[in-house]
C-alpha cells in the first residue's frame, strides 16, 4: 500500500538565466512503513522533490500529481496545508542548529508545536514532550528541557528534532540529510534511533543523502535521482547487488578502498549539468561509458524490472528503440 | 618545518545576562601540538564540535589562539606581527571550506574571485599576464576560461568547489587548510576533487591539513592523522600506523561506526558508544572520553591522561599508560 503517490511531477523556477527545470517529471510511491532513500549529486533536485511535497516551494510552477491518502496536495490551500504539515508529514532538516530558534530553550519550541498540533493544554504538552525526549534517549530529559539550542551538540539536537517531528505521530517523516553534519559515532547513533522509531511508530520515511553507506544501513527500496530525474528506483538489495543504471554503477565503483592509496581514485568524467541547460536525450549521455546513439536523441522510457525500474535506451529492446 | 603549533588552546566566551557578561568558556582546543611538515597531509578526523574547524582557523590565522605559541618558518606569529610578516604568511597558508555555496562571493565573477589574491599581492605586474595566469589556473582544476564571466551560483556543488581551490592555489601557498572540502559532494565529485588535490599537491609541494568525518577519504589522503575528541587530542601518528592498529577507544568507535555499502552487512546495529559528548563548557575532570567509555576505570574519571608515544604513534588514554 502507497501512503504518498507522486505522479509525472515537475517543479520549474524561473530565473533571469532561464526556467531552471529543478525536478522533472517524476513518479514515485512511498509505501507504508518503509524507509525510501533518495540518493544523488548535489543539485540534482532531492530537497526541492520533498519541499513540493510539503508545499514550501516558494515561486515556483508545479505540475503534476502529489496524493496523500486521498488528498491531491497539489490542489491544497495554504491553510489545508497547514493542517497536515508537522502534523501528519513533518520535515527533519540537514542542519540542526540553523532550524531552532537561538532565543527560546528547546522545551518552549517543543511545547508550540504539541500545542498547535495536539488539543491539550501546557503542562500536558510538556509532559509529553519529556516523554518523547526519553524516547530519542536524550539523557536527563527534563533538564535537557530547559537548555538552549547552542548549549547542545549537534547530535543531540539532531534527536530533539527527531523527537519534535515524531511528537505528532505523522504518517510520513521527511529527512533530508540529518546525518550528513555528524561524526560517524554520532551517525550510527541517530540512524539506529530512525530504525527503532520506525518499527515502534510504523511510520513511513523518505530519507534524503549522499552516502551509499548510509542507504545501504538504513534503506528498504533507494530512488537514484540524476538532473531532475529519477533514473532508478531498486529495493536496496537489488541496488547494491545488481546495479543497473550505468549513473549507479559507476557511483557504487566509486567508493574508496585501502588499496586505491598513492593512485587516482576513480570517478565519472565530465561535470554534472547545470539546472538551466540540461543535455538532450538522456541526461546523463554525455558521461556515460555505454552511451548508444538514440542516448543523446530521446528521452529514455523507464523499464520495469523484477525487483528494480530503471530509465536507460540498454535494458529497451531492439525493436522499440 | 612550516608552522608549528605549540600548547595551543583557543577558548571562546560564553556571554548571558542583559550585559553579556562572560560567564564560562567554550574550551575548543585545549594545549594543541601540532607541526605541518613541507609536503605532508595531515588528517583531522573526530566529533562534530570536538574543534577541528578551530584548529583549521588557528592554523590559517584567521583565528588568534588564547595561549601557547604558533611558529611559522621559525618565527614567532602568536600574535601581532609585522607587515611584512603578515602578508609572507597570508601568500603560504590558504584555506578552502566545507560549504561550496556560502563560501565564494556571489557578486564576484569567477575572473575576480581569482584574481583578487594575486592582485592584493601585486603578484604581477601586468593585467596581461595576471589575466593568463588565471586561465591556466582555472584550467588546472578541470574547468574552462570561458567561465571567467560567470557567477558563482551558475556552477554545481563539485565547480564551486573547484573554484575554491584555485582560489586558494592561486598564490602557489605551503599549507592548505581543506575543511571538510568533500561533505557536500557524491562519491565521484568528491574523487575527482580528492585527485585534483592530489596532483596539485604533487606538482606545488603543497601540505595539507586535511578535515573531514569521511575515513575512508582521510586514510586515502593523509600522511599523518590526528584523532580529536572535545578540544583534544586523543590519537595521533602515522596515518596507516594508527588506522591498522587504533589505540584509543575513541578511534576504535569510529571505525567501527563507518557505514558498510552492503546491505547484507550492517554494522551501525553493532556500534556500541554510549550516551552523549560533554558539554565543552564543562568538560569532564579527568579523561574527555570518560562519560562513553566503555572499558574505563575508575582512574579515568579523575587523570587526565596524557598523550604518550613516539613520532610514530601516540595516544592519550589512561589504559594504555599501565
Ligand atoms: N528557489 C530556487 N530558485 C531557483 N533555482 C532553485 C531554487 N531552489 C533550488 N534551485 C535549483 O534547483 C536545483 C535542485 O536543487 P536541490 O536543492 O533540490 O538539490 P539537492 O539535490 O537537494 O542538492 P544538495 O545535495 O546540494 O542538497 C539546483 O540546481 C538549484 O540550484
Ligand atoms: N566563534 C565561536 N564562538 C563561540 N563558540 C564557538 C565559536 N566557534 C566554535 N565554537 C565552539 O567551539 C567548539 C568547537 O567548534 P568547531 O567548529 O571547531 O568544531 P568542529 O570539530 O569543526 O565541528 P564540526 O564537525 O561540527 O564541524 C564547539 O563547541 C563550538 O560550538
Ligand atoms: S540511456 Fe544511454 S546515455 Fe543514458 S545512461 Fe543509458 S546508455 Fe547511458
Ligand atoms: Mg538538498
Ligand atoms: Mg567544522
Amino acid at each position: 500500500m502507497s501512503i504518498l503517490a507522486v505522479r509525472n511531477l515537475k517543479t520549474y523556477f524561473k530565473t533571469p538565466e532561464g526556467s531552471v527545470k529543478a525536478v522533472d517529471d517524476i513518479s514515485f510511491d512511498l509505501k507504508e512503513k518503509e524507509i525510501l532513500a533518495l540518493v544523488g549529486e548535489s543539485g540534482c533536485g532531492k530537497t526541492v522533490t520533498v519541499l513540493t511535497i510539503l508545499g514550501l516551494v516558494r515561486g515556483a510552477q508545479v505540475y503534476g500529481s502529489i496524493k496523500y491518502k486521498d488528498y491531491e496536495l497539489t490542489k491544497f490551500s495554504e491553510t489545508e496545508y497547514t493542517r497536515i504539515r508537522g502534523r501528519k508529514i513533518s520535515m527533519i532538516f540537514q542542519e540542526p542548529l540553523s532550524a531552532f530558534d537561538p532565543l527560546y530553550t528547546i522545551g518552549q519550541q517543543m511545547v508550540e508545536v504539541v500545542c498547535a498540533h495536539l488539543d491539550c493544554d501546557k503542562e500536558s504538552a510538556k509532559n509529553i514532550c519529556i516523554e518523547m525526549l526519553k524516547e530519542v534517549q536524550i539523557p536527563f530529559p527534563e533538564k535537557r528541557f530547559d537548555e538552549y539550542p547552542h548549549e547542545m551538540s549537534g547530535g543531540m539536537l539532531q534527536r530533539v528534532m527527531i523527537a519534535m517531528a515524531l511528537v505528532t505521530k505523522p504518517d510520513i517523516i521527511i529527512a533530508d540529510e540529518p546525518t550528513t553534519a555528524l561524526d560517524v559515532t554520532i551517525q550510527a547513533q541517530v540512524l539506529n534511533l530512525f530504525k527503532q522509531l520506525q518499527e515502534i511508530y510504523k511510520t513511513s520515511i523518505i530519507f534524503i543523502t549522499h552516502d551509499f553507506g548510509v542507504v545501504a544501513e538504513v534503506a528498504d527500496r533507494v530512488h537514484v535521482m540524476y538532473a531532475g530525474k529519477i533514473v532508478e528506483k531498486a529495493t536496496v538489495s537489488a541496488l547494491f547487488a545488481n546495479p543497473l543504471h550505468p549513473y549507479t554503477k559507476s557511483l557504487l565503483k566509486s567508493r574508496i578502498k585501502k588499496e586505491f592509496k598513492n593512485r587516482t581514485l576513480p570517478y565519472i568524467p565530465g561535470n554534472v549539468p547545470l539546472a538551466t541547460d540540461f543535455p538532450s536525450g538522456c541526461r546523463f549521455h554525455p558521461r556515460c561509458d555505454r552511451a548508444l546513439k538514440i542516448c543523446s536523441q530521446k528521452e529514455p522510457p523507464e523499464i520495469c524490472l523484477n525487483h528494480s525500474a530503471v530509465s536507460c535506451w540498454l535494458y529497451v529492446r531492439g525493436d522499440e528503440k | 618545518m612550516i608552522l608549528s603549533l605549540r600548547q595551543v588552546k583557543k577558548y571562546f566566551p560564553v556571554r548571558s545576562g542583559i550585559f553579556l557578561q562572560t560567564t564560562g568558556w567554550i574550551r575548543a582546543l585545549e594545549e594543541i601540538d601540532l607541526d605541518i611538515e613541507e609536503d605532508k597531509t595531515i588528517g583531522v578526523v573526530g566529533e562534530s564540535g570536538c574543534g577541528k574547524t578551530t584548529l583549521g582557523k588557528v592554523v590559517a590565522r584567521i583565528l588568534r589562539p588564547t595561549s601557547g605559541k604558533v611558529e611559522f618558518l621559525g618565527e614567532d606569529v602568536t600574535g601581532r606581527v609585522s607587515k611584512d610578516v603578515e602578508r609572507k604568511f597570508r601568500r603560504n597558508i590558504q584555506m578552502v571550506f566545507q560549504d561550496p555555496f556560502n563560501s565564494l562571493d556571489p557578486r564576484m565573477t569567477i575572473g575576480e574571485i581569482l584574481s583578487e589574491p594575486l592582485e592584493a599581492h601585486r603578484v604581477f605586474s601586468s593585467k596581461k599576464e595576471q589575466d593568463n595566469y588565471v586561465k591556466e589556473l582555472l584550467v588546472k582544476v578541470g574547468l574552462y576560461p570561458e567561465y571567467l564571466s560567470r557567477y558563482p551560483h551558475e556552477f554545481s556543488g563539485g565547480q564551486r568547489q573547484r573554484i575554491a581551490i584555485a582560489r586558494a592555489i592561486a598564490l602557489t601557498p605551503k599549507i592548505v587548510v581543506c575543511d571538510e572540502p568533500t561533505s557536500a559532494l557524491d562519491v565521484s565529485v568528491q574523487n575527482q576533487i580528492i585527485n585534483l588535490l592530489q596532483q596539485i599537491k604533487t606538482e606545488y609541494k603543497i601540505s595539507y591539513l586535511f578535515i573531514s568525518h569521511n575515513l575512508d577519504v582521510v586514510y586515502h589522503m593523509s600522511d599523518k592523522l590526528f584523532v580529536m575528541y572535545l578540544g583534544n587530542v586523543v590519537e595521533s601518528g602515522e596515518s596507516r600506523e594508527v588506522f591498522e592498529n587504533p589505540l584509543h577507544p575513541y578511534t576504535r568507535a569510529l571505525m567501527n561506526s563507518t557505514p558498510s555499502w552492503d546491505p547484507n552487512q550492517k554494522r551501525l546495529q553493532t556500534v556500541k558508544l554510549l550516551g552523549e559528548p560533554p558539554n565543552p563548557i564543562n568538560p569532564p575532570k579527568g579523561c574527555p572520553f570518560s562519560t562513553r567509555c566503555t572499558i574505563r576505570i575508575e582512574r579515568c574519571d579523575k587523570e587526565k591522561p596524557q598523550l604518550v608515544g613516539d613520532e610514530k604513534h601516540k595516544v592519550a588514554c589512561i589504559l594504555s599508560e599501565v
